[in-house]
């Protein structure tokens, strides 16, 4: 009783303390008000165990999930590598490497554990390099202890303090180069309790790149510090190469499972809007901290940071990653694939249920969830390896539109197969269609169209002559040969739009 | 007998060097990378004499004949790491790794030093080299010219995994082959070139470390193709080898 | 011949450790001479068979390395005596052009770092150069006369191998105080 009593007394003096900073807190913003003090990172103690050595990831793969109740030294070895690779087909580039690809190793550790840190340079690099992991608490993340001749090897050691998904980068002078030339890639710290089991986990890593050759241009390109400096991209990458994530390189899923796919942004310059076509986030962990946001369409990463994204499948398809600054996707690269197998469900999607053409304003849609067209090679070619090249282009930037048979779409998009309109165009006016687009009405084999074809100003000299020639020598067309110094030579000429006629 | 025999293949490969050509540079005032003062001073550059191409591997074997305390197998760790010459088939040897007019590469600065010396000559200072390095065919200063810097630049963007070219590219107006587009080459003063080691500590942070006026700040932040040099000199330790890294020598006239 | 002369001072030193060979990572294999604030010139290998914290400074500095030698003076204060009068400190000037003997000798004087404990020496320019280049140390000169230098204290064994370094300067670095502490036997 008198206890209760007391406690009574207590709250009731307590009132007019509360009312009064009650109206004091009002002048303040009121979520300043709700919100509980900084926490402060939790430190597991010493390692624990004998130490482990880290099992590194290679992209697009992540190292398998971390099943240990306790803190342990990590030993991680990670070796900077500079050397040539494809960054888009028929086009290399220096890259610099953590690992040799591009992103970086993928490095897995737990909240608390104690990480001793390798880096070494590998011999014939020419460069010293360093490491900037965000994970790191501490001046410059592990910078200036982690500088690093050629032919060397770098040890230092730090404390996983919080959780999350982090990026590392190279941060020798110019940092930005190293960074535009691959030098980056991301560490997980689990959290104690580790992350929701899920079937597949993919490691994504978006990179702007600045080559002195134009969008692929073919042979080695350099790197172009004004384009850098003046944040214009040649290149937008996942996973630093055109194709990382497209065709065989897909990421593959089934109906009914569940995805996590940690992304990243490495920079140096552009912010990515992180979306999959056809897919909701239903979980987020934003900007690759503790904090969940649903049901998200579009997450931004911005350069050095990270999301981790977690969706369920339920339908089959081809599933497009893209930066949805758009044209970051089909005019730099941007793309990747996310392949679901599986039963179709048509309560929740249906397909096609109506075949009805819509012509509109005739405006025709460029190619949208095309896969990435592969580039022909350089040189001359033999008639039959255009033919190749061009089906392969052709079947990445045509086909959306006229189809991979040819036929096109009634009303819409003129067929090419058995086609009497080209069978009677001159050949430089033939080439001038692709390059510079078709406006206004055409009559083919009968029927007229009203639509609008871009030009397909991405199509190098040597891409539209393979196209080209495959067209002239399919589904019943008379063949022919374009070559590609034809085709430099109509690009020379005045680029006006062709109109039918 | 061996080791005449040695001596003797020394002697007759110490003809070339012997031949040596050194050409006379005016110097004068030159706006360097790495300012004087830290902030814009110009480097006063007196007239020295620099050598027209970078010791190859034939001349480093005569030397390592007649100097033999250079040699791999007996040169003291202080003074050479444990790749130095790693790429020769023997310790007197050149073999098939090292093409006899390749510029000598993963040697040591105090290699550089002795070797130098033997030449009567010293490493060139780093504002020596870079005023050097500043010129093209036909200027003695053509480092505002695009072309100039890419053609830096595409030497850092090739991976080392071919072998190194000869010695012997294109003299620029001094008469000076190969400063740029072959090898990094060691400064004398390499240990001058106090760079913080995280390039993004811009300034103040490292006063004690670097007494008086802090880690250095690299100007002409456009001339990064100069600035990327620096940067891997000051990587450097004294003994340190890459498989990049040769020398050339200077004489003050 | 050089290397004959050498063997001879360190021989006239009357060192005993001139009979067993210098180790190979030891610095003493670096082949140049210092003068001290005597006057005395000797190859920097004579200083074989003492532990000492060496560093680089020079004598018109203002801002750092007073306070390296502060630094200095108090790390082998914190050495208990007996053991501290084994322990050597070394301070080259990488200044050989201002720093004559006179002004180490001054220097000294005013600073009241006395020898046998202190020995304040200069080189040649080439010499200096090659000493910090073994050191790990970093200088240049401005302008106006004065260096950007790194300042870092660096242990040496008797036999001259670096067993520790500190980049704490202007107060004490406990594990450097317990590595020279340890090099001088004391527990």
């Amino acid at each position: 009783m008198s206890r209760l009593m007391s406690t009574l007394l207590i709250a009731a003096s307590l009132l007019p303390v509360v009312a009064l900073a009650g109206k004091t807190d009002s002048t303040a913003s009121p979520a300043a008000a709700s919100l509980a003090p900084l926490p402060v990172p939790v430190d597991f103690g010493p390692p624990q165990g004998d130490p482990i050595h880290a099992v590194l990831g290679v992209p697009p793969n992540v190292p398998p999930p971390i099943h240990r109740n306790y803190p342990a030294k990590v030993i991680v070895d990670l070796e900077v590598i500079e050397k040539e690779m494809p960054i888009a087909e028929g086009v290399t580039y220096t890259f610099w490497t953590f690992g040799g690809t591009v992103p970086g190793s993928f490095i897995r550790v737990r909240q608390g554990d104690t990480v001793e840190f390798h880096l070494k340079n590998a011999p014939d690099s020419k460069m010293p390099h360093n490491i900037d992991l965000h994970a790191v608490t501490g001046p410059g993340g592990g910078a200036a202890s982690s500088f690093t001749a050629p032919g060397h090897e770098s040890q230092f050691t730090f404390k996983a303090l919080n959780a999350g998904l982090f990026v590392y980068h190279c941060a020798t002078a110019p940092v930005g180069m190293h960074i535009a030339n691959g030098m980056y890639g991301l560490i997980l710290v689990e959290p104690p309790q580790g992350l929701p089991k899920v079937d597949h986990e993919y490691y994504v890593m978006q990179g702007d790149f600045y080559t002195t050759g134009k969008y692929r241009e073919k042979g080695l390109q350099p790197f172009d510090m004004d384009k850098a400096i003046d944040e214009h991209p040649t290149y937008v990458l996942f996973n630093g190469r055109e194709g990382s994530l497209t065709g065989d390189h897909a990421l593959t899923a089934k109906v009914g499972e569940t995805v996590r796919l940690f992304v990243g942004n490495g920079g140096p310059n552009l912010v990515s809007s992180f979306h999959v076509i056809g897919e909701i986030f239903d979980r987020v962990y934003t900007e690759g901290g503790a904090h969940t946001q649903e049901n998200v369409q579009t997450t931004l990463i911005p350069a050095g940071g990270s999301a981790i994204t977690e969706f369920h499948v339920d339908v089959p398809g081809s599933y497009t990653l893209v930066d949805h600054s758009i044209f970051r996707a089909f005019n730099k690269g941007a793309l990747g694939i996310l392949k679901v197998d599986g039963p179709e469900n048509k309560a929740i999607y249906s397909g096609k249920q109506s075949d009805t053409p819509y012509a509109g304003n005739g405006t025709a849609p460029q190619a949208v969830a095309a896969p990435a067209p592969k580039a022909a090679a350089t040189g001359p070619l033999s008639k039959a390896d255009q033919l190749k090249a061009g089906e392969q282009s052709f079947n990445g930037t045509c086909a959306v539109c006229h189809q991979a048979t040819g036929e096109g779409m009634a009303g819409v998009f003129p067929p090419l197969a058995k086609s009497d309109y080209l069978a009677r165009q001159a050949k430089d006016h033939l080439i001038s269609i692709p390059l510079h687009g078709l406006n206004g009405k055409v009559t083919v084999n009968g029927k007229d169209y009203d639509s609008v074809m871009p030009p397909l100003g991405q199509l190098t000299d040597d891409e539209v002559a393979n196209i080209l020639t495959y067209v002239l020598n399919s589904w019943g067309n008379p063949g022919g040969q374009v070559s590609k110094e034809e085709v430099s030579k109509v690009r020379a000429m005045p680029a006006t739009a062709s109109t039918g006629h | 007998m061996k080791r005449l025999a040695a001596m003797l293949a020394g002697l007759l490969l110490a003809i070339p060097a012997a031949a040596t050509d050194y050409v006379a540079l005016p110097g004068g005032d030159f706006a360097s990378v790495v300012p004087a003062d830290g902030k814009a001073a110009l480097a006063h550059i007196a007239p020295f004499r620099l050598r027209t191409e970078p010791v190859t591997n034939a001349e480093f074997q005569a030397f390592v004949a007649t100097h033999p305390q250079w040699r791999r197998d007996r040169v003291a760790p202080v003074f050479a790491d444990s790749n130095y010459l790693a790429h020769w088939s023997g310790a007197d040897t050149l073999g098939t790794g090292a093409l006899p007019q390749q510029p000598i590469t993963r040697v040591s600065w105090f290699a550089a030093q002795a070797y130098c010396e033997s030449e009567h000559a010293r490493l060139p200072t780093w504002y020596e080299w870079e005023y050097a390095a500043a010129a093209d065919a036909t200027r003695a200063d053509a480092r505002n010219d695009p072309a100039w810097r890419e053609r830096v630049l595409a030497w850092y963007g090739r991976p080392s995994t071919t072998p190194l070219p000869s010695v012997g590219g294109a003299p620029d107006v001094h008469g000076v082959r190969d400063l740029n587009g072959l090898v990094w080459e060691w400064v004398d003063d390499f240990n001058a070139l106090l760079v913080g080691s995280d390039s993004r500590d811009q300034d103040g942070a490292d006063k004690l470390k670097f007494c008086g006026a802090g880690a250095l700040s690299l100007q002409e932040k456009e001339n990064y193709a100069t600035l990327m040099r620096v940067a891997m000199l000051s990587s450097l330790k004294a003994s340190d080898t890459t498989v990049n890294l040769g020398f050339r020598c200077a004489r003050s006239p | 011949m050089k290397r004959l002369l050498v063997l001879l001072l360190v021989m006239i030193g009357g060192h005993a450790f001139a009979a067993t060979p210098l180790p190979r990572d030891s610095i003493y294999q670096l082949d140049i001479s210092l003068t001290d604030q005597g006057g005395q010139t000797a190859m920097l290998a004579q200083r074989r068979g003492q532990v000492q914290v060496i560093s680089m400074f020079y004598s018109s500095c203002t801002m750092v390395c007073p306070m390296i030698v502060d630094t200095m003076r108090a790390t082998r204060n914190a050495v208990d005596e007996p053991q501290r009068d084994r322990l050597g400190l070394l301070l080259v000037s990488f200044d050989p052009a201002r720093d004559s003997v006179d002004a180490l000798r001054q220097y000294a004087a005013r600073r009241k770092l006395d020898a046998p404990a202190w020995t304040l020496a200069r080189a040649e320019p080439q010499a200096a150069r090659q000493l910090a280049a073994l050191l790990g140390l970093q200088y240049r000169q401005l302008p106006d006369g004065d260096f950007n230098h790194s300042s870092e204290l660096i242990l040496l064994d008797a036999d001259g191998r670096i067993l520790a370094r500190s980049t704490v300067i202007g107060r004490l670095d406990p594990p450097f105080v317990e590595a020279v502490k340890h090099a001088l036997g004391t527990p």
